[in-house]
């Protein structure tokens, strides 16, 4: 069932798919219900659904958080490998080049633990082979000794023009937000580029993707408020390409009145479910709030859009989404259980 | 008599009526055999989907599936009301 080409019944199936996917995540209640639990109850809970097979794999190696977390990642990881394998013909390619988000994360993961000296078994831990890098290649690359030459098994991706552009910056500086930034900024060009192609179906994926760099764009103003930062460190920390242009977001962010700034942002974003929550965050919230209720604007949006079009990208990417925010509300749950914080506490960092 | 007037006879009127309602109940099955197959496409797929994720609904699936072809029966039963 690996190709899947030609006419509409393949949309059809692979949608139907996802839909059924998306049907079978957890719902809020489960979450709740969860949150009274202990965290050995939580890994006996999480093994009774659809994470089975990896806590039964990965049990002789590991115990306790690290067995939740590592089963979580790998369960995310095979999960979006065989949707890449159902997926046809320009529906892989919108997918594949959406996953790349994936490679740049564990690219990153990999230079970041290779430059403060950390064991390969340690980084191996932590990547999560969701992209178009696989298992393999992604171990091929931990297990080489320098980050120099782990960084030259990249070459021919798209990525590694701008790694080997601002690497010596950021090992200079020690710091690799502005390389993580950039790749950003290349990752969402890339897709913008691909998306207005002229493909068929480009047009929803190009929805799909503008209103992630919107909500991404509002969740970095959020996160600016309050510090008055020149123009020089606000370089790169904005994605171009949808609702707003860089000159703008850098404008918006600096604006004192919250008023003033919820006007701005809802005049030019496109997204009902946006516009709502923009109005909700008038009066001033800790920024985990902030972002889950973005987020969870954008999943609703999303999922708005996938019953609009319901044999597009769209159901395909918010099934990846949704799965995205199940595995890391999971972590967090655990996580939060296993260092006693109180279940509102918890409770306050799900995206449910 | 001419040679070149052809003479329709009344055996002929009717063999050429048989014909036509023939071909009448030809179209009516086939056509809806054709219209059945493009809703079955989409619904067949769906359901493939659908049970692929979830052994359970097979049968219901299977159900849905086939409802199309009463498409079909309409078709077959004009096409037997033409020729009897």
């Amino acid at each position: 069932m690996s190709v899947v080409t030609g006419g509409t019944a393949p949309y059809v199936y692979v949608c139907t798919r996802m839909r059924v996917r998306k049907s079978k995540l957890l719902p809020r209640e489960e979450y709740l219900r969860m949150l009274n639990m202990s965290l050995p109850q939580i890994t006996r809970h999480i093994e009774e659904m659809e994470y089975k097979r990896e806590i039964d794999e990965l049990a002789a190696s590991f115990d306790g958080i690290d067995l939740v977390e590592e089963a979580l990642s790998w369960n995310l990881a095979k999960e979006f490998q065989k949707i890449l394998e159902i997926t046809p013909g320009i529906l892989k390619q919108f997918t594949k080049s959406y996953l790349r988000r994936w490679d740049i994360q564990n690219v990153l993961t990999i230079i970041r633990g290779k430059n403060q000296g950390m064991k390969a078994g340690k980084i191996k831990e932590v990547v999560v082979p969701a992209g178009s890098l696989d298992v393999q290649f992604l171990d091929r690359m931990i297990s080489e000794e320098s980050s120099e030459r782990a960084i030259e098994m990249l070459k021919g991706l798209p990525l590694y023009a701008v790694i080997e552009r601002e690497l010596p910056a950021a090992i200079e500086k020690g710091s690799f937000g502005r390389l993580e930034n950039e790749l950003y900024r290349q990752f969402y060009a890339d897709l913008i580029n691909e998306a207005s192609g002229g493909l068929k179906g480009g047009d929803q994926f190009l929805k799909s993707i503008q209103l992630d760099i919107d909500t991404r764009n509002i969740k970095t103003i959020f996160r600016l408020r309050g510090h008055v930062s020149s123009q020089e460190e606000m370089e790169g920390l904005f994605i171009p390409g949808a609702s707003f242009s860089e000159e703008e977001l850098r404008r918006l962010s600096q604006m004192e009145s919250i008023d003033e700034l919820i006007d701005a942002l809802k005049k030019k974003v496109r997204s009902s479910t946006l516009v709502e929550v923009l109005e909700g965050l008038r009066e001033e919230k800790p920024i985990h709030e902030v972002e889950n209720a973005l987020i969870r604007a954008q999943l609703e949006y999303m999922d708005r859009l996938s019953k609009r079009n319901p044999f597009s990208i769209h159901p395909i990417l918010v099934y990846l989404e949704k799965k995205k925010y199940e595995v890391t509300n999971l972590r967090a749950l655990a996580r939060g259980k296993q260092a006693n914080l109180p279940a509102e506490r918890i409770e306050n960092y799900l995206v449910i | 008599m001419d040679l070149a007037t052809a003479i329709v006879t009344v055996e002929m009127v009717e063999a050429s009526q048989m014909g036509m309602k023939a071909l009448g109940a030809g179209l009516a099955v086939g056509l809806t055999g054709i219209g059945a197959g493009v809703a079955e496409m989409g619904i067949g797929a769906a359901a493939v989907g659908a049970t692929a994720e979830n052994k359970d609904i097979f049968g219901l699936a299977l159900l849905l599936t086939v409802i199309p072809e009463t498409i079909v029966i309409f078709g077959l039963v004009v096409s037997l009301l033409i020729l009897f």
